[in-house]
């Protein structure tokens, strides 16, 4: 890559994020999240013991979140789980998008029965309930000790296929326009046509939904650790949230409320962080969305 | 008609390998639904647990010899009748819990559905139109935030507030245990008493959703040429916001509507066993719980059901009332 197309992307892509105001709260929100699962888990120590006399000690300067059924701080808990967290929502999306996209475009671009063969089995996965498959999906493995790459895929194999449908929509409007038949008449290889013509333009939107997967993946893997259907981290939110509930019984004495209330502050602070930056890069690439500014 | 034939097709098609599918994977569950029943027979009769085990099977109608194969056919084979299997934990026919459980959770997927949109319609035009004013800020913010909450910590958070903390909603079931069901203004109080929380969980997540989605339709239909030619023939205001911009952005959601309806009977099981509101995902959380294969391949085979009756009848509704749509 050239300096010069560097900086078209740049002004392109990069800066309109900064300038639009929900992205770059969004941004901001996921940078710090980021930071806190790289420089925080490395620089907050983790002190598991559980400490009878300070249990259940509420929000103060020596622990922020307070302490939790345990007296184990919490604000150390959330800061070493956000590792787990942010690395299973990022995997899990990231495969989504990569199974959405391959599937969407091999679908809009085959014609004939291979294709309907393709639309079939998108459809197969949009008529299963997804969180409910997910459930007996990891039922299936819990007694395997998976690591974050294989619990981010039981999670991407329920969110890819709404994706696809929308790829495959796009590439088909593609496919009729004049450039495409350009590459076919100059019997240009299927592969160039599909990376270099197809795909290309997808990229935008690709990234867009990999930025709006971060819900789906957020819910279903926090939803999966609340359940206690799979083996993982102890500091990940959603096994954090399940102690909380159900080990402490936070829901039924107000004691507990700030243990339920940091954690769940947490979780939807950082989907928010996503919400947000999905909304700012729709504004841009659409302008016709654009609200209040 | 061509197409509607072509369309069936497809879709028992997919009918078929979608339960297909989820068939495997229910019964490759590790645990043996046999066992629940084996512990309490080996204590009542105090008797070794293989042998427990063995009565539990024969009364439980299991064959440990069986193939997947072969319990396939019958499953295939029973649902052709219309018989979606039979509950091991229960001892009863799928059927019979589907007709108990179903009509609640359909009592609270209407009203939260009704709700939701009338609400999300109004909010998300009111919005589109407040364009730039504090009215489009609060409402587009809060359905944002509403959308950050995932709906089974939602459905946490109000069970919470209402019913633990303020103790105004009941913690559980669709009607008080002493009451008799009957048709008296006390018991038909106390069942939408019941259903309001289970209600509120499914529809405020809707309701962000419907809102956003209408906030963004009508802003974009604002910008078009007709708007602009409309306004120009001298129309009233109201008249344009009402005959040419909300009538054109309702008429996609209308589309999702049934499609929404569908999906809401599959992301209604952790709300419903969260509220143990008894409809069809309180016995889905249940089966799953005690291995009950049975119940759960029937729960599944029947929100499959629904999803594909709604997605059919979401293509057929847009084409009525959008002419540039044809079937073909």
């Amino acid at each position: 890559m050239t300096k010069e197309s560097l900086m078209n992307f740049y002004l392109d892509y990069i800066q309109p994020l900064f300038k639009n105001r929900k992205s770059l709260i969004g941004l901001i929100i996921l940078l710090i999240y980021i930071l806190m699962a790289t420089v925080g888990a490395a620089v907050i120590p983790l002190d598991m013991n559980s400490n009878f006399a300070e249990r259940y000690q509420k929000p103060s300067l020596k622990h922020p979140f307070g302490t939790d059924y345990f007296g184990v701080d919490i604000f150390q808990q959330i800061v070493h789980g956000s590792r787990a967290v942010i690395s299973l929502t990022l995997l899990a999306s990231f495969l989504a998008v990569l199974i959405g996209t391959i599937v969407g475009v091999a679908r809009g671009y085959l014609e004939g029965i291979a294709g309907k063969i393709i639309d079939v089995i998108i459809m197969v996965f949009l008529v299963i309930p997804s969180f409910p498959a997910l459930l007996i999906l990891s039922a299936i493995f819990m007694d395997k000790d998976l690591n974050v790459l294989q619990i981010a895929l039981l999670v991407a194999i329920w969110l890819w296929a709404p994706l696809a449908k929308q790829i495959s929509a796009q590439v088909l409007s593609i496919k009729t326009r004049d450039f495409i038949e350009a590459s076919k008449i100059l019997n240009m290889p299927l592969r160039y046509i599909l990376f270099n013509d197809i795909v290309k333009l997808l990229i935008p939107y690709i990234f867009i939904n990999f930025v709006m997967q971060i819900k789906g993946a957020m819910e279903f893997s926090v939803g999966l650790m609340f359940l206690g259907l799979a083996k993982f981290d102890p500091t990940h939110w959603g096994i954090m949230l399940n102690y909380a509930l159900y080990q402490a019984g936070a829901l039924y004495t107000t004691q507990g409320f700030h243990y339920l209330f940091f954690v769940i502050l947490n979780i939807v602070l950082l989907i928010y962080g996503g919400i947000l930056l999905s909304q700012g890069i729709e504004e841009i690439f659409n302008p016709r969305v654009r609200g209040n500014e | 008609m061509n197409y509607f034939i072509n369309r069936v097709i497809y879709l028992l098609a997919v009918f078929v390998i979608a339960v297909s599918g989820i068939f495997v994977l229910v019964n490759n569950m590790p645990g043996d639904p046999a066992y629940g029943l084996a512990v309490s027979i080996a204590q009542q009769r105090n008797m070794q647990i293989e042998q427990a085990l063995e009565i539990a099977r024969s009364m439980m109608g299991i064959d440990p010899d069986e193939s997947l194969l072969t319990r396939y056919g019958k499953f295939m084979s029973n649902l052709l009748k219309g018989n979606l299997g039979y509950s091991a934990f229960y001892n009863t026919s799928v059927n019979d819990i589907i007709s108990k459980s179903l009509p609640w959770t359909i009592f609270v997927i209407s009203l939260a559905t009704l709700l939701s949109f009338v609400v999300g319609i109004f909010l998300g035009a009111l919005a589109a139109q407040k364009r730039g004013t504090v009215i489009e800020w609060i409402i587009s913010t809060v359905s944002s935030i509403i959308q950050a909450i995932p709906p089974f910590i939602l459905a946490v958070l109000i069970l919470f507030v209402f019913s633990v903390t303020l103790r105004l909603l009941p913690l559980g079931g669709a009607y008080p245990v002493d009451v008799e069901p009957s048709f008296s203004f006390e018991f038909i109080y106390k069942m939408f008493l019941h259903a309001l929380g289970p209600m509120l969980a499914t529809a405020i997540p809707q309701m962000a959703s419907w809102t956003l989605a209408m906030r963004g339709n009508t802003s974009q239909i604002m910008e078009e040429d007709f708007i602009r030619f409309a306004e120009i023939r001298g129309l009233r205001d109201s008249v344009i916001a009402r005959k040419y911009i909300r009538n054109n952005a309702v008429l996609p959601l209308v589309a999702s509507l049934a499609i929404g309806v569908g999906y809401m009977l599959g992301g209604h099981t952790l709300v419903e066993s969260i509220f143990n509101y008894p409809g069809i995902g309180f016995y889905f959380g249940k089966a799953i719980a005690v291995r009950d294969f049975g119940l759960l391949t029937g729960l599944f085979t029947l929100i499959v059901i629904g999803v594909i009756v709604a997605t059919f009848i979401a293509d057929f509704v847009y084409s009525l009332i959008d002419p540039r749509v044809k079937l073909k």
